[in-house]
């Protein structure tokens, strides 16, 4: 697990919104453990995922926030969005509600990103054709209304999920190319290069004194 | 090799330029034309990398550049006999000789030229002074006999050696020749001033310094000239049995991989050793930066996104807890502030040294402790985890587990738990800040609990592990670098420790934001 922590040059932080059961985990699951989860637990508050990922021959290390859908979690999921570079906004098209909701979750994002934050919409279930509540061109319509990204993903059968988490990070990359995206900036929600090994962990010794325990 | 040679020769640089300076006349007295030397090229890309520098200096650099390859070539061509000689200049020879050796080891002679010019040195002055005259009447007796035995001696010792060691050459012939002259101008000047001796008075105090400052300055020369004889006699026969079988070191030298190079041999060592130190260095570090760097562990085991977490709602808290404050005014704010700092002395921590030894026995405190939060949270994980740690220390080999892998398991361990512990920390914040109906004194009380019975669960956890350590330190050869692992062990402990401290003051905001 801890093979090759380093061999990546950014880390993007992703957030996954959306109302509850739309399949925020499964996605996230989906993504990271190319597995189908069938019986997912509520997420409580945040959950986390990561994934090293080549685009343009650079590794970049996608750190994935999870958030709970539920709405009694709301207050304390919106302290999250600061500093994703991506968002992942989740419907389910099979539930209407889910997709009415999108504008109240798009108006968050908006408020507690920054402008540079790439949201990429998915419309999960897509394997439940027969139950089909919501069309691809609406929601197509109201993605290109809104600037966003637009895929139908399942996260049952794995369609499209690699591509959305993909194609997001591929934008996050170029805004970096074309200087749209300010690394220094602290909210940009990428961080070039991992954290250094830092000190060495044998050598080190005068962070001994910084706090001293009662073990 | 060849990067380690071409480093070993810039940094010679700064000597190769002292030695330019000194060599300058004699590049002018038209030297052979040179064939090209790799080092040469090689120094001229290193200058003009430096265009930092301006315009003069490097003018200045390409002159010296210019004059440095003629040396080599000096070096290289066995013509340079007859400059040397008539070189007046001894310093320039003389240092010429010191750092330039490996470029006359065919023609290994210079001493001769400055034997020529040693008598014009001062008078030793201090020494007439103290001698005073009426010593010099006795001093003048023994002048001439010893004046004889030191030429005898420095002779003798000298043909002893040469003798021993091998034929005189021609040079050395000379040398002796000049020698003997010398040592006849100083008997020839004797006898006269003997026939003054017994005048007593100036002329004699005077012709006694003259003669004890001709006899200091030959009897120096002597024992100068012998031990200097004896020195070259010496690095000739070494000279000689280095150059068997290869003339002109050149065996010898491509062995070295000087040639034409020339940096100096301990140079070269110390470089080396320096160079497979940092490499040493290099591969621990990244050894213990792979496998047990703690902070890398921490973050894979997700330690470190959840402290992110916890800090952001920690902030959002004290965001809102800011604006309320600032919304406040008189007896409500002291009032505000009063619970807040009520809050804030809850939350401190006693130390408690509490030994924890029975794995139920904690799982039975820390339910208890958790339960006064009245929310849904347990600490199985970290429990679980602990007990793994510790069937591992039971089911643990001392003499198949190196130090090394067992200090690992410790990092990982305690980076592990403390990952657990500080997850828990974030999701009792989350949990907290959506719970209806807030109990701000019990939940602060059981926070105290929890943190201090994991800091006792952690330091526990990494006793064991440097008692096993310690186990290893009877039969090892490096009880050093054992004794290293545990400190480390035990600091990062307390790097945990401090980790779940943070963690819970973290959390003072939310229970802060519960109280109002």
């Amino acid at each position: 697990m801890s093979a090759g922590p380093y061999n990546y040059s950014y880390i993007f932080k992703y957030i996954i919104i959306g109302d509850m059961g739309v399949g925020k985990s499964c996605l996230l699951h989906q993504f990271t453990e190319k597995k189908f989860m069938s019986d997912c637990p509520h997420t409580i508050g945040v959950e986390f995922g990561t994934r090293i990922i080549e685009v343009a021959g650079q590794k970049i290390k996608l750190q994935i926030w999870d958030t709970a859908g539920q709405e009694r979690f709301r207050a304390v999921t919106r302290s999250y969005y600061r500093g994703a570079a991506g968002a992942l906004m989740v419907y389910d098209i099979t539930r209407r509600s889910t997709y009415n909701h999108l504008s109240s979750w798009l108006t968050d994002t908006r408020n507690l990103t920054n402008p540079s934050t790439v949201i990429f919409l998915i419309g999960n279930k897509c394997d439940l054709e027969g139950q089909r509540d919501v069309t691809y061109e609406e929601a197509k319509q109201f993605a290109d209304e809104n600037g966003l990204m637009f895929v139908e993903a399942s996260a049952k059968t794995g369609q499209n999920v690699e591509e959305a988490f993909l194609e997001t990070a591929r934008k996050i990359y170029q805004s970096i190319q074309d200087g749209r995206l300010d690394l220094n900036a602290a909210e940009s929600g990428v961080q070039h290069k991992p954290s250094q090994p830092g000190r060495n962990t044998l050598s080190n010794d005068q962070q001994f004194n910084k706090d001293n325990c009662a073990c | 090799m060849e990067t380690s040679d071409s480093e070993c020769f810039e940094s010679a640089d700064e000597e190769i330029y002292a030695e330019n300076e000194n060599k300058k006349s004699k590049k002018v007295a038209g030297s052979p034309p040179s064939k090209e030397i790799p080092c040469e090229t090689e120094h001229i890309s290193y200058l003009k990398t430096e265009e930092t520098k301006n315009e003069r200096t490097n003018i200045l650099d390409s002159n010296l550049q210019v004059d440095e390859d003629k040396p080599t070539k000096i070096g290289l061509s066995n013509t340079n006999e007859p400059e040397v000689i008539t070189d007046n200049n001894t310093s320039n020879i003389q240092e010429e000789d010191e750092v330039n050796m490996w470029d006359e080891d065919e023609d290994w002679e210079p001493v001769e030229t400055k034997t020529e010019i040693k008598p014009s040195e001062s008078p030793p002055l201090t020494i007439n002074r103290i001698w005073g005259w009426d010593l010099s009447a006795m001093l003048n007796a023994a002048t001439v006999g010893v004046t004889a035995v030191t030429t005898q001696v420095s002779q003798g010792l000298s043909n002893v050696l040469e003798t021993g060691i091998g034929a005189p050459d021609p040079a050395e012939l000379a040398r002796r020749t000049t020698q003997e002259e010398h040592t006849h101008d100083a008997e020839i000047t004797e006898p006269s001033t003997n026939s003054s001796t017994n005048l007593f008075g100036f002329g004699n105090l005077v012709s006694g310094v003259t003669q004890i400052t001709k006899l200091v300055e030959t009897t120096g020369n002597k024992v100068i000239l012998g031990g200097l004889d004896t020195l070259e006699t010496i690095g000739k026969k070494t000279m000689q049995v280095l150059q068997e079988g290869d003339p002109g070191l050149k065996k010898k030298r491509a062995l070295l991989k000087i040639e034409g190079e020339k940096p100096v041999l301990s140079h070269i060592l110390r470089e080396a050793k320096e160079k497979a130190e940092l490499e040493n260095r290099l591969l621990e570090e990244q050894h213990f930066a792979r496998k047990a760097n703690y902070e890398s562990l921490f973050d894979d085991h997700q330690g470190l996104v959840h402290l992110e977490a916890l800090e952001m709602l920690s902030k959002q808290c004290s965001i809102k807890l800011e604006r309320l404050i600032e919304s406040q005014s008189g007896r409500e704010l002291v009032e505000l502030q009063e619970t807040m700092n009520q809050i804030v002395e809850l939350c401190e921590l006693v130390d408690d040294d509490d030994e924890l030894e029975d794995a139920s026995e904690i799982k039975e405190k820390l339910d208890t402790a958790v339960s006064e939060m009245v929310i849904n949270i347990s600490y199985d994980k970290v429990l679980t985890t602990r007990k793994e740690a510790e069937q591992w220390l039971d089911n643990l080999h001392l003499g198949v587990c190196s130090e090394l892998e067992l200090h690992e398991q410790a990092i990982d361990t305690l980076a592990q738990l403390t990952a657990l512990a500080v997850e828990r920390y974030h999701k009792i914040g989350e949990l907290l800040l959506i719970k209806e109906h807030r109990s701000t004194a019990d939940e602060a009380d059981s926070l105290v609990q929890v943190t201090t019975i994991l800091t006792a669960l952690i330091g526990n956890m990494a006793t064991k592990f440097s008692n096993k350590l310690s186990e290893k330190l009877s039969d090892s050869t490096h009880k050093d670098h054992i004794n290293t692992l545990i400190t480390n062990v035990y600091f990062e402990s307390a790097n945990s420790t401090s980790y779940l401290k943070n963690a819970f003051q973290l959390l003072i905001p939310v229970l802060q934001v519960g109280a109002i």
